[in-house]
């Protein structure tokens, strides 16, 4: 439901969104049965498909091309699809998006190939686009994203990390590939610097709001909502805002403590769950990625205005307000 | 150019990989990159061999053996559950060395050998897929499979830097090294995923080790031909035969042919 009425705001993009989607099935298509399958069955579970819409919205601030556009928005959700299902093998993800994980269908290895094949396929596809400062951009993000990967492995369980080393993880994270893709669709569009710039800050504001609020939800959305546990992220040791917040009571703090990093029941999980979700930490969070989301609308307002600020404004509140 | 100068630069290669993927957690908890010294080798090949080299094919050298060692890295995660923090930091080291693969050769513009290799990477995941889809595969097609793993992502480097020349080589004794393995892993007992695959077809291991054994002797003539076929300095030729395909079936018999 939720993501119907995301895909409502961006319907003017259905035509273009149409043809990326063929374009992405066209991409995973693989001589190996298995792959093709693998592939399939992730991009068929669907998902918001935010990047490509950024890279076209930030493309109405230049010379819209879609067939330029695509070029890049293909590979950027290609190379997302490929950071889920090697995330699913580090998180043990059984199940994603309600739908088993590839890792859970056939097994890690099939899971690393299918990974792999994915990424090759965005990067063989982003080499059509020739313009030095895209491939700059892109291959910074990704090395930057694995290394936010890496660091959140680090910070796992550590319930003493700093509201710091958070919001650098999820800047890294999420919000770095975000930016990205508002900022490529600026740049093969040809826009001018600063609005490219302004697109790019846009892009990871909106980025740290999104990720915020998808560790708000982790604890205040049903699991059928979630598609997965809530408080998923808890039991895995990923230490989101919520926690942090949360942790300053001294109950909840031993509470925590005493759950992590183990196999805990699922009367325990909900009662984490609960606490924190009755807890003010919810409500600390949500202004957190409020102020984020304020910051984002800033950036829209140094942009001419018309549809495409128009749908961004749009996209960026519902971002503040989505339920799962 | 003699032994010893082949050795160094083969370390230096495996210096320079190191350097350009060193990460402080990754050092901490994983092996670290590893890339076979006979694919290092074959890499530098033309370079030993007296070929016009540059600093540009050294970068797309090293970025073709940091795409060996992420590929190794992924092949290196295992089916335990849950999964430890080591292995969920391999998946990670792997996905590290793409992307800076990647940003090597965005820095020089090489988006050519960005191209091949990543359509070398599409093959081979390809074909490691085949290992898991349960389908009879004859032994001529096991054999494509193990070449292709082998041998794609250096052949996207000859072919962009024009050592198509040196291929036929390097695939014989890619091969040849894989196979001389697998006899190996066959005499011990240990599991495979191309033992498995060749017993679909060949239900007996005393076939399968016959199968082997042709293969290496066909492939022992093949790489003496291809070698002089590509006019292989003399010392560089000798340290293929003696130290890069170390466990050869017919080594004296190369050597003295050669």
């Amino acid at each position: 439901m939720e993501k119907m009425k995301l895909k409502l705001l961006y319907s003017d993009l259905k035509p273009e969104l149409e043809l990326i989607e063929t374009e992405l099935e066209q991409a995973v298509d693989s001589e190996s049965l298995l792959l093709n399958e693998a592939s399939l069955h992730l991009l068929q579970a669907g998902g918001k498909r935010i990047r490509p819409v950024f890279v076209l919205l930030a493309g109405k601030f230049g010379n819209y091309n879609v067939e330029l556009l695509q070029k890049v928005a293909v590979p950027l959700e290609l190379i997302h699809m490929a950071s889920l299902v090697h995330d699913d093998v580090i998180d043990d993800s059984e199940i994603r998006r309600g739908r088993p994980t590839v890792k859970s269908e056939w097994n890690n290895s099939v899971a690393m190939y299918t990974g792999d094949f994915i990424l090759a396929r965005a990067l063989e596809r982003i080499t059509e686009i020739d313009i030095p400062r895209v491939h700059d951009v892109l291959s910074k993000t990704l090395i930057e994203v694995c290394r936010g990967e890496i660091i959140q492995i680090e910070h796992k369980y550590r319930l003493d990390q700093s509201l710091r080393d958070y919001l650098r993880r999820i800047k890294r994270k999420t919000a770095l590939l975000i930016s990205s893709s508002c900022e490529l669709g600026a740049l093969v569009s040809g826009t001018d610097e600063k609005t490219a710039a302004h697109l790019r800050r846009f892009g990871y504001f909106i980025g740290m709001s999104f990720q915020i609020i998808d560790d708000i939800l982790d604890f205040t959305a049903s699991d059928e909502e979630l598609g997965k546990p809530a408080g998923s992220d808890f039991i895995q040791g990923n230490i989101t805002l919520p926690i942090l917040y949360a942790r300053r009571d001294p109950a909840i703090y031993r509470l925590l403590s005493e759950n992590l990093e183990k196999d805990i029941s699922d009367d325990k999980r909900l009662e984490i769950v609960r606490t924190i979700r009755s807890s003010s930490a919810v409500d600390e969070a949500k202004l957190m990625s409020s102020l984020y989301l304020e910051k984002a609308l800033q950036e829209l307002a140094y942009l001419p205005k018309g549809p495409a600020t128009k749908t961004m404004r749009k996209i960026a509140f519902f971002i503040g307000k989505r339920k799962f | 150019m003699n032994g010893h100068q082949i050795q160094s630069k083969i370390i230096s290669m495996e210096i320079d990989v190191l350097n350009a993927v060193r990460q402080r957690t990754l050092d901490q908890w994983t092996d670290g990159p590893f890339v076979k010294e006979s694919r290092l080798f074959f890499l530098l090949l033309p370079y030993f061999n007296g070929e016009q080299w540059s600093a540009k094919m050294d970068t797309s050298a090293n970025t073709v053996a940091i795409v060996y060692a992420a590929l190794h890295a992924h092949d290196k995660v295992k089916e335990e559950m849950p999964i430890s923090k080591e292995q969920q930091l391999t998946v990670l080291a792997g996905d590290l060395y793409s992307g800076i693969y990647y940003q090597m050769l965005a820095k020089l513009k090489n988006m050519e050998m960005v191209q091949k290799l990543a359509a070398a990477i599409i093959q081979v995941s390809e074909k490691k897929a085949s290992f898991h889809e349960h389908r009879v595969q004859q032994p001529e097609e096991v054999e494509e499979t193990v070449k292709v793993i082998e041998t794609a992502l250096l052949n996207s480097f000859y072919e962009v830097s024009e050592f198509g020349n040196y291929r036929e080589l390097m695939e014989c004794s890619l091969l040849y090294q894989r196979y001389t393995d697998e006899l190996e892993a066959l005499k011990t007992g240990q599991f495979s995923y191309v033992l498995s695959l060749l017993s679909e077809t060949m239900v007996h291991s005393s076939l399968i080790e016959q199968w082997l054994m042709e293969r290496l002797d066909a492939l022992s003539e093949q790489i003496l031909l291809a070698a002089n076929d590509c006019q292989l300095d003399f010392e560089v030729k000798a340290i293929l035969l003696d130290q890069i395909i170390p466990h050869q079936h017919s080594a004296e018999q190369l050597t003295r042919e050669g």
